[in-house]
């Protein structure tokens, strides 16, 4: 069986979705005959032809709204944004129509389409090209924001997407695109939306993540165990709708919480679990929650943009501070703001 | 409001039946503009509108006839009315409400409540314990859960809790506030009381100490206002004098004691010890005192640090007087001595000033009568 | 390489309702010319009641067709039952041509979603509020049908204020290259809210637009019923055949206010609409009608009592409806409610349980 990086899971599981169901568009710049800027979509057009893999216009508003209307006349596109960075002149047809048609016809007719964008930072790319903007997304009633964090999660997540008779906002942490290899069949199995994956389980503290950042986390979970701190690690996946009851569970348990992600501190999605730990969780808790985040700041092109970085690092300062709370460890200076 | 008249139909019609409106009133219209269809004998007709205007009435409803040369349609002559929107309705729906503009944001305030996390909080209630006697150990004076658990331990091996009412509530919080807000300092000197004649009055002569003092320094007569940083001094001394009875420390107000004779004084004072002994002191005879006499306490005590009750700057604690041993003159001799202490607020009263008065209080005491 | 385009123009009948050519075919089956009329009659009365609701507070802010009739029966009349409509929120006019009822249409302007539930034409897109946007919905509609080999057509309907707008641009472009069979119609009514069309655009013709999609333009008299039909008939016969989308530009003109919440006396002149009544596709077709003798007084005002009746019934069914439950609120965000809606769905129940189907 071939291992497969994240980046192929994907092309494996829109494969298998455009050999399943007749139905199933791909359309998108690029990706039919390149394969995708990123060969997301490599060798798909030779399979499927050109009327159903579209190299579409240079016109984000119009991959959207046109995905919009396949989507209502009963086809399942599946459109890309070559960055997420691009996706904001689509923003008025996702928000305004394909997040509502569903409600606004009472169910008549519904917008089953999946749009995925690689986001995210750390690959050097120029101004634009790191964006992560999920917070955005999450606050829209009516779509779903799923975030793979490894290739068997990729592959699943995206088959559930495509699969699920919603809008969903599929966003592909693009800097382990290659990073990770690993064993994930073509069975055309689809994992659960709308859950937390545990995929390290402790009983110190809980560190929430999803994206890129679950590969930091995990590695600053290993280096705490070696500190005797046994971290619990809980990949968010879909974070709208969330599924809170696993956080929350495991919060119970542990008593500490910090909670990791790339994009800006200041309304990112780490602050709607944090103001859910503190309504539902407040008393289980022994510290406060810590958010490990970026900076609240447009981030920095290439040559500075280290600055910037959620690194492994900061989350294992932030993790020994829950723990030691209140005292600080000798080596490290009282927490001033989120970043630990 | 202007009529438009149903005009003239031709063919000796005196009346068409209204058809169908195709206005609705409120509607803006334009000259030419179809108003209504009317049928006639021949047809069905529309009646245009003569001018532009907005349609203030329409006179008659679908199915009724109308005459000639009556009112078919009315039209407003004022402004028209701007909706201010192109959707929706933004216009208020009563009086406009005028809002002063927003007063600015002071700064954060200062907590001095404990440090605790929801969890150890949770705990401390859940025992019983008052985070207020709970010694933090935590860094940064944090409350640890184990903390919680010594208070806990510490407060099982005292008596049940015993609540504070009425007089000993009151002087609970006023005691907090006295001490959250003044500067004490006290000064304590003894008078000598050797040389009284016979029969002497104790209160009395205390009271005519006390004005001698005000007399002497003025500036110990006086409220302070913290706010604008002042000192009021007054004309007048009302005496709070500290009165201890079963129920609690009262503190009633002899008023203007510099210019009442003795036996006015001694009447009012014995007055007020019965009020209060009774309970029937009016409140206004509790309040307004400029400064206060107070004992140290019927059993023993000599000298005290007695608490300045703001807005008062100072207050003069007596004890029992005693036969003490002292040199005078150059030799050993037994003399009755009154222990005073003088405390005062040191934000708005120096040693100096605090010093003058309490010398003319010690050498008027001094005195044979 | 062309670089010469040309727009043709048609009109078959003068705004004094006299034929100035012959008539195309289907318009010698007088059946036919009186069901237009007919429409035509139930949109002008649909109006004119939505306006009367809407001063009496009965429904919320409603956008008039007024003067837009004989574009939107005509261009609704010439689809086929399969075909899809994607219309604005100023077309119901044409929605009622397509089989929505008067009641799913008091629904929708009374701001109840149950009317966008239509019973009738269930692929028919709800109303379009984002300008434009319905644009790109309909090319991706149109490329739907033609990858499943449907000889079906999409018609979308843009004003003259959308046809500025970059989705627009971006549709006609996505149709263009993909031949997909969808008609865009631009209803040139002269004003966008309080922009005339001459501020609106430098381009000589709206149709013209097309052009730089690679896609062929015309533009046709709007208040002549027979002409919109027949020319949107043909780009509809186009789109079947596989010769892909087309632009047609309907001049008309806006005989009232934007909307019930505007006042158009503060930006044009009276008089200038006064001199548009004089062309109004009612008044042309009707006259047309009677000088056939196809038409009398007698079918004038049975027609209108019979038209005004049904109306009044399809509002008595609105006002004797309840309010959709709290719930309704939750219930079709997606296929199933999530379980993180629950309780937020729990709280709506509760809180307006006791007050049983009062007034939303």
């Amino acid at each position: 069986m071939a291992e497969v990086t994240m980046v192929q899971a994907v092309t494996q599981a829109i494969g298998r979705a455009l050999e399943d169901d007749e139905n199933v568009v791909l359309m998108g710049e690029d990706v039919g005959l390149n394969g995708g800027v990123f060969r997301a979509t490599e060798g798909l057009q030779q399979r499927f032809g050109s009327a159903r893999v579209i190299d579409t216009p240079l016109a984000e508003a119009g991959i959207a709204g046109t995905a919009i209307g396949m989507a209502a006349a009963g086809l399942k596109p599946i459109a890309e944004f070559q960055f997420m960075g691009f996706i904001y002149s689509a923003l008025d047809q996702i928000i305004s129509h394909a997040a509502r048609m569903r409600n606004r016809t009472r169910g008549r007719l519904s917008c089953p389409m999946v749009i995925r964008a690689p986001y995210g930072g750390g690959i050097h790319g120029p101004e634009h090209h790191s964006e992560s903007m999920e917070a955005l997304f999450a606050h829209m009633p009516g779509l779903r924001v799923v975030i793979p964090s490894s290739p068997v999660r990729a592959y699943g997540l995206l088959l559930a997407a495509i699969q699920n008779p919603d809008p969903v906002l599929f966003l592909e942490p693009k800097r382990i695109y290659r990073t990770v290899k690993q064993d994930v069949p073509d069975d055309g199995v689809a994992l659960p939306l709308d859950l937390c994956f545990t995929i390290r389980e402790g009983s110190d503290i809980t560190l929430v993540t999803w994206g890129a950042m679950v590969q930091e986390t995990l590695s600053a979970a290993d280096k705490l165990s070696e500190l005797g701190i046994e971290a619990e690690v809980i990949d968010v996946a879909t974070l709208t709708p969330l599924d809170m009851d696993t956080i929350l569970t495991s919060v119970e348990k542990t008593g500490r919480c910090v909670i990791i992600h790339e994009a800006p501190y200041t309304g990112g999605f780490g602050a709607e679990i944090a103001a859910r730990l503190a309504e539902k969780g407040l008393l289980h808790l022994l510290s406060p929650v810590l958010r490990v985040t970026g900076y609240d700041t447009i981030m920095p092109t290439p040559r500075t943009e280290h600055y910037y970085y959620v690194t492994e690092e900061k989350i294992i300062e932030a993790a020994r501070k829950t723990v030691a709370f209140p005292e600080t460890p000798e080596d490290l200076t009282p927490h001033q703001t989120n970043v630990a | 409001m202007k009529d438009f008249n149903l005009p003239d139909l031709g063919e000796g019609l005196q009346e068409a039946e209204i058809v169908a409106w195709h206005v609705t009133e409120g509607d803006n219209v334009v000259t030419d503009q179809p108003l209504v269809s009317v049928e006639t004998d021949k047809a069905v007709v529309e009646v245009p509108s003569p001018y532009s205007g907005k349609i203030a009435k329409l006179h008659g409803e679908e199915g009724d006839m109308v005459e000639v040369d009556t009112p078919l349609v009315s039209f407003d002559e004022g402004e028209a009315k701007d909706a201010g929107s192109v959707v929706g309705d933004v216009q208020p729906k009563g009086d406009v409400k005028v809002e002063e503009a927003a007063v600015e944001a002071s700064g954060p305030a200062v907590n001095k409540a404990g440090k605790a996390t929801p969890a150890v909080r949770a705990l401390a209630q859940k025992m019983g314990v008052d985070l207020a006697m709970v010694t933090a150990t935590g860094q940064g004076n944090v409350i640890t859960a184990a903390d919680v658990e010594t208070a806990a331990a510490d407060i099982a091996g005292a008596e049940p809790l015993k609540p504070l009412r009425g007089v000993r509530r009151a002087m609970a919080r006023r005691m907090a506030q006295a001490s959250s807000e003044v500067a004490p300092a006290t000064i304590m000197e003894d008078a000598d009381l050797q040389d009284w004649a016979e029969g002497q009055d104790i209160s009395m002569r205390l009271i005519r100490a006390m004005t001698k003092g005000c007399e002497a320094e003025p500036m110990l007569n006086a409220w302070y206002d913290a706010q604008e940083n002042g000192l009021r001094i007054h004309n007048k001394i009302d005496l709070g004098i500290a009165v201890n009875t079963d129920a609690g420390l009262f503190v009633p107000v002899l008023h203007d004691v510099g210019n009442r004779s003795s036996e006015e004084l001694r009447e009012g004072f014995n007055a007020l010890r019965e009020a209060v002994e009774a309970r029937t002191v009016p409140a206004e005879e509790l309040r307004g005192a400029t400064i206060t006499l107070t004992n140290g306490g019927p059993l023993l005590g000599k000298y005290t640090t007695p608490i300045v009750s703001p807005p008062q700057v100072a207050i003069l604690g007596v004890c029992r007087a005693r036969d003490e041993v002292v040199a005078h003159e150059g030799e050993i001799a037994i003399r009755r001595r009154m222990p005073l202490s003088l405390t005062f607020d040191h934000r708005a009263v120096t040693g100096a000033e605090a010093s003058i008065f309490l010398k003319a209080v010690i050498e008027d005491l001094a005195q044979a009568n | 390489m062309t670089n010469d385009f040309n727009i043709p123009y048609t009109r078959y009948v003068d705004p004094e309702g006299v034929a100035i050519s012959e008539l195309p075919e289907f318009a010698k089956d007088t059946s036919r010319l009186i069901e237009l009329y007919r429409h035509m009659t139930v949109a002008r009365r649909f109006d004119t009641k939505a306006i009367a609701l809407q001063r009496t507070g009965r429904i919320p802010t409603f956008p008039p067709a007024l003067g837009q009739e004989a574009t939107h029966v005509g261009l609704a009349a010439a689809m086929a039952v399969e075909d899809v409509l994607l219309p604005t929120y100023r077309d119901a006019s044409a929605m009622l041509v397509r089989g929505v009822t008067l009641e799913e249409l008091f629904f929708i302007m009374g701001g109840d979603e149950r009317g966008f539930d239509y019973a009738g034409p269930v692929h028919d897109f709800p109303q379009a509020t984002p300008i434009a946007t319905q644009t790109a919905h309909a090319a991706g509609v149109a490329y739907a049908m033609k990858l499943r080999g449907e000889k079906n057509v999409a018609v979308t309907i843009i004003g003259d204020g959308g046809s500025s707008k970059g989705d627009f641009y971006e549709a006609m472009n996505f149709a263009g290259v993909w031949e997909a069979p969808v008609v865009f119609v631009v209803i040139n009514n002269g004003w966008a809210i309080s922009l005339p069309r001459e501020k609106q655009s430098a381009a000589e013709t709206l149709a013209q637009k097309g052009i730089a999609a690679g896609i062929p333009g015309e533009q046709v008299d709007g208040n002549d019923v027979i002409a919109v039909t027949e020319v949107v008939g043909r780009a509809l016969e186009r789109a079947r055949k596989g010769e892909g989308p087309s632009v047609i530009e309907a001049l008309t003109y806006r005989l009232t206010d934007h909307s019930t919440a505007d006042d158009a006396n503060r930006y044009r002149d009276a008089d200038e609409v006064s001199e548009h009544w004089k062309a109004e596709p009612l008044l042309r077709m009707r006259n047309y009608l009677t000088a056939q003798e196809l038409w009398s007084k007698e079918d004038e005002e049975s027609l209108l009592v019979e038209v005004d009746a049904e109306i009044n019934a399809a509002v008595d069914k609105f006002d004797q409806s309840d309010p959709q439950p709290p719930e309704s609120m939750f219930d079709y965000l997606y296929a199933e409610v999530p379980a993180d809606l629950a309780e937020q769905r729990q709280d709506a129940m509760a809180r307006h349980a006791s007050k049983g189907g009062a007034h939303g």
